[in-house]
């Protein structure tokens, strides 16, 4: 028996010398059957017989794993396959499959892209085709013309009434809820320090003289805290729109514009119905953003005349800023933007006109 | 008559033999022989000085690995007292030096033993020398007291030593010679043949002398019948003449110069067959005192540039000092890479100086695999090494290295890009936890992996097609093409995940016409990062185990956990709640699926194009092997791994593994991590206490002299009546060889 063991033992060492686990076991195990008698002894001696079978059936051969489970029962086979796949690991044999990109490969792959692309494009291209979007410039037409030359001090005097009046036809019929936002250019709300001059803490909790250092530099008035404070909620947007049809007042819905997290989590109590607010102060990405200002929950048919009445409150004249008014209606993707339908058809197309063209290269010329 | 002789003992001052006759069978004799002195001058002597009488009476392989330090001595003595009283001396060495010590008379054996040397020595074997010398007691004894004053001089002791000797070692009595079969390892011209037509060049730095030199690489198939062959040789009639004259000055100058025209000689006319079409491969053999003045900064360049025209460079002769010389000489001035082999201690020094030194492990010691980088078992598993592993971890590094450099870029220039909309404020586009953990977490595991486990092809292909290493020789993975186009995918990624993101999402999302802001637009497009960039990983795979799935998934899957849990709780502390339920918004639109199904496509769509043309078009070679041998099943065995096959029989393994059963002789099977003290190494690695035995401390404490001898116990003695002994020495050493 011993010989046998030592047997086993040049084999597998011999290899590697990396299954030392198996046979420090079979060891342990010698000893212990030693106790209980030659019948016992016999019976671990073919036990070690197998077992040796095992290990180099594993190491041999990856689809051994029928062969394995059998084996899973007794100790021996879960120590034989915890050894095995340590071994493949360890000695980097691991199943593996070896993908090759042949060029029927590549133009499969860019057939299915293609399959896959252009329907999902198209869709998404209608949704934003079935959306109507009326778009508005009133930020130099709102300043009376003798005032267009210096526009800042316009603003900037509070004695000249803000008034103004825009009117619209409608294009297309805009089915209800058509949404009402205000477009800000070159309105960089994602400057680093406009970014961080907030303090969650204090909308969340109301008054709080702590944690509004970040709040710099409008976080104190006269040594009473702002609140909220921050450049954020400082520089609120702040116009006023009215919306007229047929001498008739269109009802706007200010409430449920913002999202529900932020209604809910992000401000607290005193806060959490200043919608406009919490719209505001989730900042845009990029200079130039919509926000949305409230809901109309009545059709508009084609041709109605809208007139808006507004107060021209909001300064960015001082940076060159524009303001601009925005009736959309939505999908159900979203509101009218063609990029993503786009950038779909023109990948799935793309993709489509790579495969032809490989196909006539691979069919012209095939590869050897 | 045949004898064996068998060590049986032996202490510091005395020896027992244990002859064995032949014809009587059965007739056991044990002899013992005092020692009384050794004549060899070296710092090993005492260590050395049973051995040394030993190595008389079985073999004396090595000669110049005792003389090293007075390679012009080129013999060692003992002098020994037999029981009866009688006092000999024993002398081996080098056919020159005995000769001219022998006494007049008995031609005959002189002749028939030159006759034999030269025999032998064409055949490739090693030859000694071994000639005795009776010497009275009273000589002895005036001599002796002359040794110790000599051995206990404090000022020019190797001299006098030297000259001491001289008295004593003349009028010598022919033997006869000894002649060792010193045969290469196992599959040695085969690996040899492999590696230089991988592209690698062989230099062959040996202690032989010339003509085993060019017998050995005969055999190594580094040399044939069709090279041209340089050979610059300090045996020449011209350098004798002028060495026997004595005087060194002229000597030095006389070799010198006769170098410096052979070397130019030779390189013209290597420059004319290497300006030819289709001239001969040529050769390069020189020894070791010509190297030494070659080697000298003004003939250096020539030397060099001689060699760089040869397809294989031998140096024999060389001492260990010149071994690390010339592999310097390469290694900085012709800006190669460098890697020594070599199994004995004269090779450690050359083995230091290359870029890597691989140590064999064996029968000459440990030496050389202490200061090694690598140490393997056989010189043919230097095959494995480069072709499968180096290659293997070659590739790997390369897509490592270029992959984490992508990544980062990729991930850095949509913060870039994203400078240019803030004003050029210097506001994050992602939150800084996204920044801090792309690199640890999300994008960290699967590069770890491939760094692992990726294969272009298997092992067994790789030596099947060592031509694929001529690849890596040429940096083929790593250069600047490869980097900049990687950079440019990863400049048009970048710009997808930025443009095609923002765009996308500057009207309202979903029917409730709400709007994005700034932080749900970073975490789209951070979704989108390390959705592309684990995805492109798998591109660059070329065999993905389940290790890769796992990874790479789970890099994803720990994207979204992370920002399900990170985003779905505010923090007590003072700070902003940026990303606070981001994800469940974003989630929450038809927008987030649409866009993360088109962004990584989009940016994955130039690297997929460029990887089909690539390798349509054209192709590596990597990917042509692959390819005629996709249909092959993988060969995972472990055979095909180390290319060690068991052809034992049953009972053959049985045997073996019956000698190796622990006893105080050597261990040394020259199997991997067969070394001293490994069991007991191991066994800790598993927490199973194996105590270290006594055998294995000692040996390891005087390692190199006691393999010697453990190993000199199986060489057989065939005495034959010519007065040669023939021996034949099982095991081998190995040529010490570099490229």
């Amino acid at each position: 028996m011993w010989e046998l063991t030592f047997n086993t033992g040049i084999q597998t060492s011999k290899v590697a010398g990396r299954i030392v686990v198996v046979e420090h076991h079979r060891g342990d195990s010698e000893m212990t059957d030693s106790d209980r008698g030659t019948q016992r002894d016999r019976d671990s001696a073919k036990l070690q017989t197998e077992e040796r079978n095992v290990t180099i059936h594993v190491a041999v051969s990856v689809c051994a794993l029928p062969t394995l489970l059998a084996y899973l029962s007794s100790s021996w086979g879960v120590v034989a396959v915890r050894a095995a796949a340590f071994y493949m690991f360890t000695q980097q044999s691991l199943p593996a499959c070896k993908p090759v990109l042949t060029p029927e490969w590549v133009i499969m792959t860019f057939l299915f892209i293609g399959f896959i692309f252009i329907p999902v494009g198209l869709v998404t291209l209608r949704a934003s085709h079935s959306v109507v979007e009326i778009v508005e410039r009133y930020d130099i037409g709102c300043v009376p013309e003798p005032f267009r030359i210096d526009k800042v001090s316009y603003i900037q005097d509070d004695s000249i009434p803000k008034n103004c009046s825009l009117s619209f036809k409608v294009p297309k019929y805009m089915k209800a809820p058509i949404y009402i936002y205000y477009q800000l250019d070159n309105y960089y709300q994602n400057h680093r320090r406009y970014v961080k001059s907030r303090s969650d803490k204090q909308l969340l909790h109301g008054q709080n003289q702590h944690g509004i250092s970040s709040c710099q530099p409008v976080e104190v008035n006269n040594d009473r805290p702002i609140i909220p404070c921050g450049l954020i909620a400082w520089s609120l947007f702040n116009d006023t729109f009215t919306f007229i049809r047929n001498r008739a007042e269109l009802k706007v819905n200010r409430k449920n514009i913002a999202w529900k997290s932020d209604r809910e989590h992000k401000f607290g109590k005193n806060l959490s119905d200043q919608e406009d607010l919490i719209v505001w102060m989730r900042t845009s990405a990029l200079p130039s953003f919509r926000k949305l200002y409230g809901r109309i929950e009545k059709d508009l048919n084609v041709d109605d005349v809208v007139v808006v009445y507004l107060m021209n409150n909001y300064n960015t004249y001082s940076f060159g800023g524009k303001k601009k008014l925005v009736l959309s209606t939505t999908s159900w993707f979203g509101g009218k933007n063609d990029f993503l339908g786009l950038a779909y058809v023109f990948i799935g197309s793309s993709s489509v006109t790579i495969a032809i063209v490989f196909t006539l290269l691979h069919l012209l010329s095939p590869r050897h | 008559m045949g004898r064996t002789h068998e060590a049986v003992l032996r202490t510091p001052t005395m020896i027992y033999v244990r002859e064995s006759h032949v014809e009587r069978m059965g007739k056991i004799q044990d002899v013992s022989y005092e020692i009384l002195n050794v004549l060899e001058f070296n710092r090993f002597g005492c260590i050395f000085a049973p051995i040394i009488l030993y190595e008389f009476f079985l073999v004396g392989t090595n000669v110049y690995s005792f003389s090293l330090l007075n390679s012009t001595r080129k013999r060692q003595s003992v002098v020994c007292r037999y029981p009866d009283g009688r006092l000999v001396l024993y002398c081996k060495g080098a056919d020159t030096v005995i000769y001219e010590r022998l006494v007049g008379g008995s031609d005959d054996l002189k002749k028939v033993t030159r006759e034999h040397l030269e025999k032998f020595g064409s055949a490739g074997l090693r030859t000694l020398c071994l000639a005795y010398k009776d010497l009275a007691p009273d000589v002895y004894e005036s001599w002796n007291e002359k040794f110790i004053q000599a051995k206990s001089s404090l000022r020019d002791r190797e001299r006098k030593l030297d000259e001491v000797a001289e008295l004593i070692e003349k009028d010598l009595i022919l033997i006869g010679a000894t002649a060792i079969e010193d045969k290469l390892q196992e599959g040695v011209p085969d690996c040899i043949e492999t590696l230089s037509r991988a592209g690698i060049k062989i230099w062959v730095l040996t202690g032989d002398k010339m003509e085993t030199a060019i017998n050995i690489a005969y055999a190594c198939n580094l040399l044939n019948n069709e090279m041209k062959q340089f050979i610059i040789s300090s045996e020449t009639d011209a350098i004798r003449e002028v060495e026997e004259r004595g005087d060194q000055v002229e000597i030095a100058r006389f070799i010198k110069e006769e170098v410096k025209k052979q070397l130019k000689k030779c390189l013209d006319e290597a420059q004319q067959y290497f300006h030819s079409v289709c001239g001969p491969k040529l050769a390069l053999l020189i020894d070791g005192k010509c190297l030494m003045y070659a080697l000298d900064p003004s003939l250096r360049i020539m030397l060099l540039n001689l060699s760089l025209n040869c397809s294989s460079v031998v140096c024999c002769r060389v001492s260990p000092l010149q071994k690390a010389q010339v592999t310097s000489l390469v290694k900085k001035g012709a800006r190669k890479i460098t890697l020594s082999i070599g199994d004995g201690a004269n090779d450690v020094s050359m083995i230091q100086a290359a870029h890597i030194g691989v140590g064999i492990s064996g029968l000459e010691g440990m030496q050389a695999v202490m200061a090694s980088d690598f140490a393997i078992a056989q010189f043919r598993f230097l095959k494995d090494l480069l072709l499968v592993h180096g290659r293997w971890s070659y590739i790997r590094l390369c897509k490592v290295v270029t992959y984490f450099f992508y990544k980062n870029l990729t991930f850095t220039l949509t913060q870039f890009w994203f400078t240019f909309y803030t004003g050029f404020s210097g506001q994050r586009f992602y939150d800084d936890w996204f920044q801090s953990l792309y690199n640890v977490i999300f994008t960290a595991l699967p590069v770890i992996i491939v760094g692992l486990f990726d294969k272009d092809v298997s092992s067994s292909l790789s030596k099947r097609y060592p031509e694929l290493y001529k690849e890596g020789i040429k940096n083929m993975f790593f250069k600047w093409r490869v980097v900049a186009i990687w950079a440019f995918f990863a400049v048009y990624q970048s710009l997808v995940f930025y443009y095609f993101v923002t765009v996308s999402s500057s009207t309202s999302q979903g029917s409730s016409g709400k709007m994005f802001g700034l932080w749900d637009v970073s975490t789209m497009a951070f979704t989108c990062v390390v959705v592309t960039v684990n995805l492109r990983l798998i591109m660059i795979c070329n065999s993905i185990t389940r290790w890769h799935y796992i990874s790479v998934g789970g890099s994803i899957v720990a994207w979204f956990l992370f920002i399900f849990l990170y985003s779905g709780i505010i923090t007590p502390y003072d700070r902003q709640e940026n990303v606070f339920w981001v994800i469940y918004v974003l989630m929450s639109t038809f927008y987030f699926y649409i866009t993360l199904l088109l962004v990584p496509v989009a940016a994955l769509l130039g690297d997929f194009l460029y990887l089909g043309v690539q390798r349509w078009f054209f192709p590596y070679d990597y990917q042509i092997v692959q390819e005629i041998h996709k249909d092959e099943a993988d060969d995972s065995g472990r055979t095909g791994l180390l290319g060690i096959d068991n052809q034992l029989t049953p009972d053959e393994a049985r045997s073996y593994a019956l000698s190796q059963l622990p006893r105080e002789l050597s261990k040394h099977t020259g199997f991997a991590f067969d070394s001293p003290g490994y069991e007991s190494f191991f066994a800790s690695q598993l927490g199973v206490y194996a105590p270290q035995k006594a055998w294995d401390v000692a040996r390891r404490a005087s390692m190199s002299s006691i393999i010697k001898l453990s190993f000199r116990n199986q060489i057989e003695i065939l005495n034959n009546s010519s007065g040669q002994i023939v021996l034949n020495e099982e095991k081998s050493r190995i040529q010490c060889s570099r490229l």
